[in-house]
């Protein structure tokens, strides 16, 4: 869009901002994920928070679950109308020009970008053993179904990683690592470097 | 749920606020950093315009969390159409829920940068759940 500097835009998984949104015992932070946050606004990404579909769904006090479970079309249909709900601030964002990437939740059964997780046979009375669940490739139900609402309406696939939040056991400094590592990789990084952060 | 670290408290915030333009960086309280501070989870409310579907949909996760033993409060900006909260039809959203819309705190970008951290510090500090409200959801 002429006379419009592009911007570069983070969309960024509920949790990372709120945990709040964790289900039981998944919260790690108070509230906001600190390190993601210092992260993108240090290289000057302005943040867009995505909806939490499980907290919609299933509520805040929701069992675990794993990709199978969710795995639904009443699931799907919720994640698509959130999906329809927060595609249009996208698509104005790239339409303008903006940069715009996505920070899922690595491990997650519906934000997973890098991994997810799975169990085919969970089901029944929720007594498993803790840990139980494996992390396998792929993106979770929700961040599919996101992805294909922005291919419907024409758009490029976004560059995305994850933050290795459920992952089993959180490595902090080994997920900031990666997470910089996947910032500063992007063909963009080097004409940012050095600019003032736009907040911080 | 010893093992879970959730503070319990949640703002409502605009996009103004969550990612202040480079004119405003100086006159805003860094807000972000003041709900860290306090142990605050934030709600992103989206910038201007009509957004009917994402505010049913924030309006959904207010509820499911006013419903359940979470404390939720909003930070909306003095001099910004409808405080940047799109008041007027997010409240009444929340009420067909059957939410109380939030106690609001408005910052003031024309005040003391200090004084109005200060000002923010304290509201959210001081603002929580009656205790026996605590004692019923936070198990």
């Amino acid at each position: 869009m002429p006379g419009h500097e592009p911007r570069k835009v983070a969309l960024v998984a509920n949790c990372l901002l709120n945990q709040n949104a964790k289900v039981c015992e998944g919260a790690h932070y108070r509230g906001v994920v600190t390190p993601v946050v210092e992260a993108l606004r240090n290289r000057g990404y302005l943040l867009q928070q995505l909806p939490c579909p499980e907290l919609a769904f299933a509520g805040v006090r929701r069992w675990w679950a794993v990709y199978e479970q969710y795995d639904t079309p009443a699931y799907r249909d919720h994640c698509r109308r959130l999906a329809q709900a927060v595609a249009p601030l996208i698509e104005g964002y790239l339409r303008r020009g903006d940069e715009v990437i996505l920070i899922g939740l690595d491990g997650s059964p519906s934000t997973g970008v890098r991994f997810t997780s799975s169990r085919p046979d969970w089901g029944g009375r929720p007594n498993r053993p803790e840990d139980d669940w494996e992390v396998v490739p792929g993106r979770g139900i929700w961040i599919e179904e996101l992805e294909a609402e922005l291919a419907r309406r024409g758009l490029p696939p976004l560059p995305a990683t994850g933050w290795a939040l459920d992952m089993g056991r959180l490595d902090e400094a080994g997920s900031r690592r990666e997470l910089e590592e996947f910032l500063d990789s992007r063909p963009s990084a080097d004409d940012s470097r050095g600019d003032e952060p736009a907040a911080s | 749920m010893s093992s879970d670290a959730r503070g319990w408290r949640i703002a409502l915030i605009p996009d103004s606020v969550l990612n202040p333009p480079q004119q405003a960086l100086g006159t805003l309280p860094e807000a972000l950093r003041v709900l860290e501070a306090n142990g605050y989870g934030v709600l992103h409310l989206p910038p201007a315009g009509v957004h009917r579907l994402l505010l049913a949909v924030i309006a959904d996760q207010v509820a499911e969390y006013a419903h359940h033993g979470y404390a939720v409060v909003a930070i909306g900006l003095r001099g910004s159409p409808d405080n940047g909260l799109h008041w007027r039809r997010f409240a009444p959203l929340l009420r067909r829920r059957g939410v109380v819309p939030p106690p609001r705190h408005l910052i003031d970008p024309n005040r003391d940068i200090g004084v109005e951290s200060r000002r923010l510090s304290t509201f959210l500090a001081g603002y929580d759940l009656p205790q026996e409200e605590q004692r019923r959801w936070r198990v």
